[in-house]
């Protein structure tokens, strides 16, 4: 093996670099009122076009949904769900991230509560003292 | 002085708070057939729990993360998934074991039979988890816990032979009826039950639900490092009643009616009634503890809303997990399983899980990006390397030595 | 496209050539102004010759606590590269394809 030269450090860029894995992956979402929404399972991209020759010059793609749901069990698994059943939480509702990403929206009307709604409205706010407030 | 209460409430809580039906029974086992000569790895064990427990409470404190948010972030989903099911599955033996624990316990107080006290004790630990604010459940069971302080008494009552006891634990030696293994074994039953992570699931997300700033942090610190190794001693004076009676009786801890056998000698009725009192309280704490981290990790993992301080309707998967979790329990007791025998068993599974717990939490603790400057000082790492080496060999150890012992029989 | 397709899939170079395999994505937060945050552009991919499995954080960072952790996890990241959007030729399904004479870049984050 020949000698490794250290390498030439990345050309400066203006913005934050996010590392998928290191800070995007796996991380707790939480709403604009700090109620934890779901974690990161997935990413979506704006592109590229598969398995076809890229032109130079073409523009990057970008970030466009944090994805939840099925994607985890197929992650882990292998496979993958079908574009429609992806639970997909927009970029541009991101406002900021950190050790959690933050929301600038409710939780309450995101695809991504459906289920903790629906666990909410039929099962556990019929238990007496469902809406009771322990503090 | 209004901190000083504080400071010692939640030392006391700590102590009543530290054992559990896992601590009884495997102390007790271990006491009546190994005299104190296991002491040792309580001590070990006491140490690594403070070391760690105190770590993420800080990762909790600084981050506001809890710790299977940490371990889902640092390992993946694949690694997370295996740590969530094995620690799940663990926790979920737990909470079975401390239901049937609270029964027997009743039982032992009523003589009404204990599985007509199992739907009681479940509904009871669903009530608090659902109804009961979070700082009063852990005051309230972890003073009542304190009780247990009647096995120190009873010890002193007993009157033993304390150079022979100290012998046995300062130079430590397999006695002669039982195998090199089966020692070994033991040992790392013990071992389990001081480290199981569902306390460090507990505790970090407890510092959440309290609201932790790392202003708080000096109080935790004294608390777990003054509460967990009293605790540890009277886990230690469990161990020594058995030893003093039961060893050379001959009688080898097999149902939680022999383990209250030597404070009823040596304590007579009143301390009876103190221990009983204990053991309902230490075995329904920690059943509340066990129900909520199953809850914790499940939410935690998956990214639900969770948390007492909020209102069950605001963290509806949350609650409902902890639903089906006793139900599960209760089902599993159901069928006449010995809760004694499930604790004993739970013990050496927890031991198993613990290096994919421990880890995460190290590492995260050392990132600045979580820590900002309360990351782990130097002595604090090279002690929880010591640690993690430990506590790898006890995991890979575990399974071989269960087989070969017949699970310590 | 979803990243989990993306990470862990083989990279080649123009000629054919295995280099590694995608460890990671990076981003850049600096695109159009979003709602709330600007767009994050896909800046380039980290290939990493041995494993692509995550190291807990300890790959790109200048974190050296607790010994020996930090160099276990380096060393089985040894050779790993950024490389620039720019310079790749394809992304496919079996793999992706970078253009001739490429820049590998340190992947360093700090």
């Amino acid at each position: 093996m020949k000698p490794r030269r250290p390498l030439a450090p990345a050309p400066p860029v203006a913005g934050r670099l996010l590392d998928a894995q290191l800070h995007l992956l796996d991380r707790q979402v939480l709403d604009n009122d700090g109620v934890p929404v779901t974690t990161v399972d997935d990413l979506e991209l704006s592109g590229p076009a598969l398995d076809l020759e890229l032109a130079p010059g073409t523009p990057a793609p970008v970030l466009t949904a944090l994805l939840t749901g099925p994607v985890l069990g197929t992650r882990i698994f292998g496979g993958r769900p079908p574009s429609s059943r992806l639970i997909r939480i927009p970029w541009k509702d991101v406002s900021d991230v950190g050790v959690v990403l933050k929301l600038g929206v409710s939780g309450e009307h995101l695809d991504a509560g459906w289920v903790e709604r629906w666990i909410r409205d039929k099962i556990i706010a019929r238990i007496p003292g469902g809406r009771h407030d322990p503090r | 002085m209004k901190r000083l209460l504080g400071v010692a409430l939640g030392i006391l809580t700590a102590i009543g708070g530290f054992v559990d039906i896992g601590d009884l029974v495997t102390n007790a086992v271990v006491g009546s057939r190994f005299g104190l000569s296991l002491v040792w790895v309580v001590g070990v064990g006491v140490l690594g729990i403070c070391l760690f427990a105190n770590m993420s409470g800080r990762v909790a404190a600084a981050s506001g993360r809890a710790t299977f948010e940490v371990i889902r972030e640092r390992l993946g989903p694949r690694a997370g998934l295996a740590n969530l099911s094995a620690s799940f599955l663990i926790n979920l033996m737990t909470v079975t074991a401390e239901i049937g624990g609270v029964a027997l316990a009743l039982q032992l107080a009523s003589s009404v039979h204990y599985l007509l006290w199992i739907p009681v004790a479940a509904l009871a630990v669903w009530l608090v988890v659902w109804r009961v604010k979070f700082s009063i459940m852990e005051n309230v069971t972890g003073l009542l816990g304190l009780t247990l302080i009647v096995f120190a008494v009873a010890l002193f009552l007993l009157k033993p032979d304390w150079g022979s006891l100290a012998g046995q634990a300062l130079a430590p030696a397999v006695p002669a009826e039982e195998t090199v293994p089966t020692y070994w074994y033991y040992a790392i039953a013990l071992f389990g039950a001081a480290m199981t992570p569902y306390e460090v699931f507990f505790f970090s997300s407890g510092a959440v639900e309290e609201g932790w700033s790392i202003r708080d942090l000096v109080q935790s610190r004294v608390n777990v490092l003054v509460g967990f190794p009293l605790g540890g001693l009277l886990s230690v004076a469990i161990a020594g009643c058995a030893a003093v009676v039961l060893l050379p009786a001959g009688i080898a801890v097999t149902s939680l009616s022999q383990v209250v056998l030597p404070v009823a000698e040596g304590g007579g009725k009143v301390g009876l009634a103190f221990v009983l009192v204990g053991l309902v309280a230490a075995t329904f704490g920690a059943a509340l503890e066990t129900t909520l981290s199953s809850g914790y990790t499940l939410a935690q993992f998956f990214g639900w809303s969770w948390g007492k301080f909020r209102r069950p309707a605001q963290a509806a998967r949350f609650h409902l997990a902890m639903i089906i979790c006793l139900f599960i329990g209760l089902a599993v007791l159901a069928t006449g399983v010995d809760p004694v025998l499930v604790t004993e068993y739970s013990v050496v599974f927890s031991a198993i899980a613990l290096p994919l717990t421990y880890l995460p939490i190290l590492i995260v603790a050392n990132d600045p990006q979580y820590m900002g400057q309360h990351v782990n000082g130097r002595p604090v790492n090279v002690l929880a390397m010591v640690y993690l080496v430990i506590i790898l060999a006890a995991s890979l150890a575990a399974i071989p030595l269960m087989i070969v012992t017949g699970a310590g029989s | 496209m979803i990243l989990g397709d993306l990470l862990g899939v083989d990279v080649h170079d123009d000629g054919g050539a295995r280099l590694g395999r995608v460890a990671d994505a990076r981003f850049v937060v600096d695109g159009g102004p979003g709602q709330l945050l600007a767009e994050a552009r896909l800046l380039g991919l980290v290939v990493s010759p041995h494993s692509a499995a995550s190291f807990l954080g300890y790959e790109r960072t200048g974190l050296r606590q607790p010994w020996p952790l930090p160099s276990i996890f380096r060393w089985r990241h040894r050779g790993s590269f950024l490389v620039l959007w720019e310079d790749i030729l394809m992304i496919g399904s079996s793999g992706v394809r970078l253009r001739e004479g490429f820049t590998a870049y340190s992947p360093a984050l700090d």
